[in-house]
């Protein structure tokens, strides 16, 4: 099975064709329905019906009346009473989300943005270190300083970038792209990771103790994608 | 045509061909390509190799099968790692479509390494809520999860023997193919509950962690198959991952090339119309 659909996905870089249709309709069914089968089995049952049921917990019926006026809003003349379960979920999301994400993400990078150019040696002399490797070298947080404020200069509007301005500006449309690139080389490498799962896989079921299947199916695939290449070729014209 | 433009427009179909031949070839036939060990991926390694015999360590599973090539292979490693040392490994997950798949990967490795479900390990599962779910365990692991994946009540469990909520785990990866994740156990789990954090991820969610490594929140980070290969290197137990670093390298390199002759091509070209506009 895993096998057969991998080939019916592959079969699109030949171009579109139903084998991979059949695939990725198969594929977002099964997604859908298994997230809603665990999420049936998960919370209706055993975070709702059985601990009320079997433990007498009717407490939990106040949270399962909150949610429950999320459906409300498939009724029109009722739908209004969503709203509370949305200020609820809005209210407690932000309350939860907002303080936390400002001390990990705002304070805490802050911190180490703003490091010390020099560092105390022992014996009370400053020094200069120069090592790459390290992140709190102070080579290392020059190249932070410069790109951080180039890059928050470059997004700065308000002035006009010429002269030295631009100078800044460029530097940090400099460090953007070399972000940009970093991420994009990330990118590439993890959807090859992938391909190579996907042909580790089927190097796997090539072999004679499974009976060969990526051998009989990548046969039956081209075999289908050829039948399809011309059956269509064959038919008149779209007239649409 | 030029033969510059020729290759410009050339049937991207021909490029699949040539990537797929770079990624078939050294899977089939593998140099051995060495491999250096990042000090982001030591980091985790180093932290679970120097853990104290019976301590608790927090595996969340954060990704589906979507991710499983790059997140499979970091997770049998962790797991042979945490279960070699005799860590009490406590496994959960946030993706309710990876339930089953991390279920699966688990039971797999805690059966190839002789351990115990209920006295070695344990999976909880996945409970609805996201990153409430880390708040929730922050305070009640047992209120987050009354029992395990298996149905079994997490109370009374000998690997969870003093394990209240997250206050009283040692040490805590996620591997996470996106949100919620590391950033999400970290801004709900560690910065509130002070327990430490390491992270593993798929290739493209890898630098936006960065800045969460340089500044010391997360102790280290194994990014993608590059990262799952370097820690099979260092347990010493080579397995997908490290058999498909050639592959990895030989695709770069295809796309290295392909990138430097569309450059190439696309200067000559430009070169060609710039004479031809100065002839005329």
């Amino acid at each position: 099975m895993a096998t057969g659909l991998t080939l019916c996905i592959l079969s699109f870089l030949y171009k579109d064709n139903p084998l991979f249709k059949l695939a990725e309709h198969l594929y977002v069914g099964v997604s859908v329905g298994y997230t809603i089968v665990k999420a049936y089995d998960t919370v209706l049952v055993h975070l709702i019906f059985k601990p009320i049921v079997e433990n007498g917990e009717w407490v939990l019926l106040v949270p399962v009346t909150i949610g429950s006026l999320m459906l409300t809003r498939y009724v029109p003349k009722a739908s209004w009473l969503s709203r509370y379960a949305f200020a609820f979920i809005v209210g407690v999301g932000s309350g939860l989300a907002i303080p936390r994400t400002i001390s990990s993400f705002i304070l805490k990078q802050i911190e180490d943005t703003v490091r010390p150019l020099l560092m105390l040696a022992p014996g009370g002399d400053v020094t200069f270190t120069w090592d790459l490797h390290n992140p709190a070298s102070s080579l290392n947080v020059i190249i932070i300083l410069i790109g951080v404020t180039s890059v928050l200069f470059y997004f700065f509007f308000s002035v006009e970038h010429t002269g030295p301005g631009r100078v800044v500006a460029r530097t940090g449309v400099m460090f953007l792209m070399i972000s940009f690139g970093a991420a994009f080389g990330y990118t590439v490498m993890a959807r090859m990771s992938l391909l190579i799962g996907r042909l580790t896989d089927l190097i796997e079921f090539s072999d004679a103790s499974y009976g060969r299947p990526t051998v009989w199916l990548a046969l039956v695939t081209i075999g289908t994608l050829i039948f399809l290449s011309r059956r269509t070729q064959g038919e008149p014209p779209d007239q649409h | 045509m030029s033969f510059a433009e020729r290759m410009l427009k050339i049937d991207r179909r021909i490029i699949f061909v040539v990537i797929g031949l770079c990624t078939l070839l050294p899977l089939l036939y593998p140099v051995g390509l060495p491999i250096k060990i990042s000090s982001e991926v030591r980091g985790v390694y180093d932290y679970i190799e120097q853990m104290p015999e019976r301590s608790v360590f927090l595996l969340s599973i954060d990704f589906d099968p979507a991710s499983k090539p790059e997140l499979y292979p970091q997770a049998v490693a962790i797991l042979r790692h945490a279960f070699r040392k005799n860590l009490r490994v406590v496994t959960m997950t946030l993706w309710v479509s990876g339930t089953g798949m991390a279920d699966q990967l688990v039971t797999q490795v805690a059966q190839e390494m002789g351990k115990e479900r209920g006295k070695d390990y344990t999976f909880l599962g996945w409970s609805p809520g996201g990153t409430a779910v880390i708040i929730n365990l922050g305070q009640d692991l047992y209120n987050t999860f009354p029992s395990d994946y298996a149905g079994k009540t997490t109370k009374g469990q000998p690997v969870l023997d003093g394990v209240q909520s997250l206050r009283d785990v040692s040490y805590a990866v996620s591997l996470a193919a996106g949100n919620p994740g590391v950033e999400a156990w970290y801004v709900f789990g560690k910065d509130k509950y002070k327990f430490e954090l390491g992270g593993g991820c798929t290739g493209v969610i890898a630098p936006g962690l960065y800045p969460l490594l340089r500044s010391g929140q997360i102790n280290g980070l194994i990014g993608g198959l590059r990262g799952a290969a370097e820690y099979e290197i260092l347990i010493g137990q080579k397995g997908r991952a490290v058999a498909g670093m050639d592959a990895q390298s030989a695709t770069h390199l295809a796309i290295i090339v392909l990138v430097a002759l569309c450059n190439i091509f696309y200067f000559s070209m430009r070169r060609q119309a710039r004479r031809q506009g100065e002839r005329s």
